[in-house]
């Protein structure tokens, strides 16, 4: 019987670098204490790749960004925080950050304007995957990620940034 | 840096979970490392500290020396488009630093029980493997004109890099002039270093589709240019899935 493939993906904030673990559709137990796992299944033989659960997808975050922390978080304590909104190359956006014990585990767009531009308008901001890029790859299945065309421009940096000062991570 | 890394680990069933987990916290300690070092978002940083001349290139961390090295290689290889000399504030190697930071975090994972590893940091991917059973990572490139389209498929062996206007806006300078310029709306690299592909890319967007003609001369490395009308260009050999 041939395995299909269990993909585990965990993001990494250059920043703080912390893991968030996303399985896909068999969960792994990887024995780290910020994210315990189910143990292992064998995953539907589906030759198609499979694509990252969106686990860590974010709601719209809360406008009101969190008090400023003394630096780092009380262990176990999670809050969030928006940067403040910056211009991108399509628009105006800001940035949503999730730390939970002195670990980033959710990075996402908090608020995204694009005056109307036609062709933003189906961006589901319920479930915006970081970099837009999963959401290329969701809707095509087959590929395994997407080079190109981040809103990791400038803007959305800065306001990640600033979302993790206001936390103090 | 400020840039979220996505690591995608592809193993066949059954393998050692605690070694797979060692093996990606060694990928973010190299990941942590190269923020510290290089990030210019960080005023503390060795490297915001050499911007602002308070410390000499002998002061700083060996990684700084041997990444200003790699740089001075590409600037060479691109023809002088990419010169993160030219950059106003000082040398700034930061569009290199993405691509080289994930190359070596994608070094902390060994074969084994791992069919394939794709280190993706906003874009820039470096890989080994595959989904495994001999099949080929496969990675859309971005329609620049339409951020949620594909452009293209490329079969993945090693490193891509894409880089263009709609991604750093003003932000690309021409080394030659100075001012902010970009003569194609995206440029994606291939080959098997993704320090180099990543400077490649942002050289080929600066120079346009007459860079194709550089990166044809580089072995292993293979490009493809979109410009503004749409228009795609590519390498010889560049690995369309399934053809242009």
């Amino acid at each position: 019987m041939r395995r299909t493939p269990i993909v585990v993906t965990a993001t990494v904030a250059g920043l703080a670098g912390v893991l968030v673990f996303h399985t896909t559709p068999a969960r792994l137990n990887l024995g780290s204490p910020s994210t315990p796992l189910e143990p292992a299944q064998n995953p539907s033989p589906d030759p198609a790749a499979s694509q990252p659960d969106s686990a860590a997808s974010t709601s719209p975050a809360s406008t009101s960004p969190a008090s400023t922390n003394s630096g780092g978080s009380k262990p176990g304590g999670t809050k969030t925080a928006d940067g403040p909104v910056v211009n991108y190359n399509y628009g105006n956006l800001s940035v949503s950050v999730t730390v939970s014990g002195g670990k980033i585990t959710k990075v996402g767009i908090a608020s995204l304007d694009d005056f109307g531009d036609a062709r933003s308008e189906e961006i589901d901001q319920e479930s915006i995957p970081i970099l837009e890029q999963q959401a290329v790859q969701a809707q095509s299945a087959g590929i395994q990620g997407v080079s190109g065309a981040s809103y990791t421009s400038q803007g959305f940096e800065q306001s990640l940034q600033a979302a993790l000062r206001t936390l103090g991570v | 840096m400020g840039t979220v890394v996505t690591i995608d680990v592809y193993t066949t069933g059954g393998q050692a979970d605690g070694e797979i987990a060692a093996q990606l916290a060694t990928a973010r300690a190299v990941l942590q490392r190269a923020d510290a070092v290089f990030s210019t978002w960080n005023p503390h940083s060795p490297v915001s500290r050499l911007r602002r001349g308070e410390i000499t290139c002998s002061q700083a961390p060996e990684e700084v020396r041997d990444v200003l090295e790699r740089c001075a290689t590409a600037r060479e290889l691109s023809g002088g488009w990419f010169d993160p000399w030219a950059m106003p504030g000082g040398v700034d190697p930061t569009g290199y630093v993405k691509g080289w930071a994930a190359q070596r975090a994608l070094g902390a994972f060994r074969a084994g029980s791992i069919s394939g590893v794709l280190v993706n940091a906003a874009g820039d991917i470096a890989s080994f493997g595959g989904l495994g059973g001999g099949q080929p990572f496969k990675i859309g490139i971005a329609d620049p004109a339409s951020p949620r389209r594909l452009a293209a498929v490329v079969c993945l062996t090693g490193a891509i890099a894409t880089s263009g206007t709609y991604e750093r806006g003003d932000h690309l300078i021409d080394p030659h002039s100075g001012r902010p310029a970009a003569r194609a709306a995206s440029a994606s690299v291939t080959g098997p270093d993704l320090g180099l592909a990543d400077a490649l890319a942002t050289a080929v967007a600066v120079a346009g589709p007459s860079g194709l003609a550089l990166i044809e001369a580089l072995d292993g490395y293979e490009a493809l240019v979109i410009t503004g009308d749409g228009t795609l260009r590519w390498t010889e050999r560049f690995p369309f899935a399934g053809g242009p």
